[in-house]
């Protein structure tokens, strides 16, 4: 009988196995962690910290409000309006023409009649004084609105033992 | 010109994987890159009480029954707050959230539920928002439900 040679065995470059492990980890990590398609438009700020606080699940019925301090120590309230891509910069109250309006309010007051589960999330720095959250307070009261979010940085219980 | 080693049997063990690390390095900067991460955030949930008087004033839905207020009045004190709520002054936000566990618990001796104590924290104008925010939290800790902010004093 004749006995068949075993074939030489030949590695063909490098082993890339461990890589696709660690690739393929990571890329279940980033789809896991990261927020893809929802853009809030939120902008980074000095927030205050908390321990408690909760998840918002529905983003999409959110209308998010960055205030900071605009001239004059008046609040500068900055938004994404829908279907636009960069924030931009609503007024409380302005005149046009001799004639008060109140863009912030109208834009609440609109997005409640067409979305009854429609809540705003309030973005404040941490050093900003109340009287300039207060008018914003004020117009989701006017615009009949009942669910308010404040974010806040989230922070590790420490307690002494 | 030959060579002795041409003539040999090659054969790979298990398929060619270059494309699929193509594709998943594709996959994964895009992630890397589109991706944002807002895991370090949360929000505190806030009610505005029904108000009849006032800026922000609402008609009250048929049937409506006040609940019990507890006002928590805040002010500036050097870097940081005071917060008075009844017989309660207080200038740290833990101090603040033991006397108010003892307050709901009156409450609900009182036969309150938690649910029926409506907490209307009234700052000055110049308290930061931070000492506010510890405020509504030192509340939301001891237990009480609805948190709001009233108008400036």
């Amino acid at each position: 009988m004749r006995r068949l040679p075993m074939p030489n065995i030949r590695e063909g470059g490098v082993n890339v196995t461990p890589l696709i492990d660690i690739v393929m980890c990571l890329i279940i990590f980033f789809m896991l962690v990261a927020k893809i398609g929802i853009t809030t438009g939120a902008e980074p700020m000095d927030l205050p910290e908390t321990i408690l606080g909760q998840k918002i699940e529905d983003l999409g019925n959110t209308l998010t409000l960055n205030v900071h301090r605009g001239q004059g120590n008046q609040p500068r309230v900055m938004y994404l309006p829908k279907n636009e891509r960069i924030n931009r910069e609503i007024k409380l109250s302005q005149n046009e023409g001799g004639k008060i309006h109140h863009p912030l309010l109208e834009v609440l007051k609109a997005a409640r009649r067409t979305n009854p589960r429609f809540k705003v999330i309030i973005r404040a720095p941490k050093d900003l004084g109340y009287e300039l959250i207060e008018p914003i307070l004020q117009a989701c009261a006017a615009a009949d609105l009942n669910n308010i979010n404040f974010t806040t940085a989230q922070v590790m219980e420490l307690r002494p033992e | 010109m030959r060579f002795p080693a041409s003539r040999k049997i090659h054969y790979d063990s298990g398929p060619n994987l270059t494309p699929l690390v193509d594709v998943v390095m594709v996959i994964l900067i895009f992630l890397m890159l589109v991706g944002s991460f807002g895991a370090s955030e949360h929000f505190l949930v806030s009610n505005l009480p029904i108000k009849q008087t006032g800026p922000g004033r609402t008609t009250p839905p048929a049937g409506w029954v006040a609940d019990t207020t507890l006002e928590i009045r805040v002010d500036p004190r050097g870097a940081g707050f005071e917060a008075v709520a009844g017989r309660i002054r207080v200038t740290d936000a833990r101090q603040l959230e033991e006397q108010l566990r003892r307050m709901l618990e009156q409450f609900q001796q009182a036969g309150t539920p938690p649910d029926k104590v409506q907490v209307i924290i009234g700052p000055g104008k110049v308290v930061r928002y931070e000492h506010l925010i510890r405020v509504y939290e030192s509340a939301l800790s001891a237990g009480f439900t609805k948190v709001a902010f009233a108008t400036s004093h």
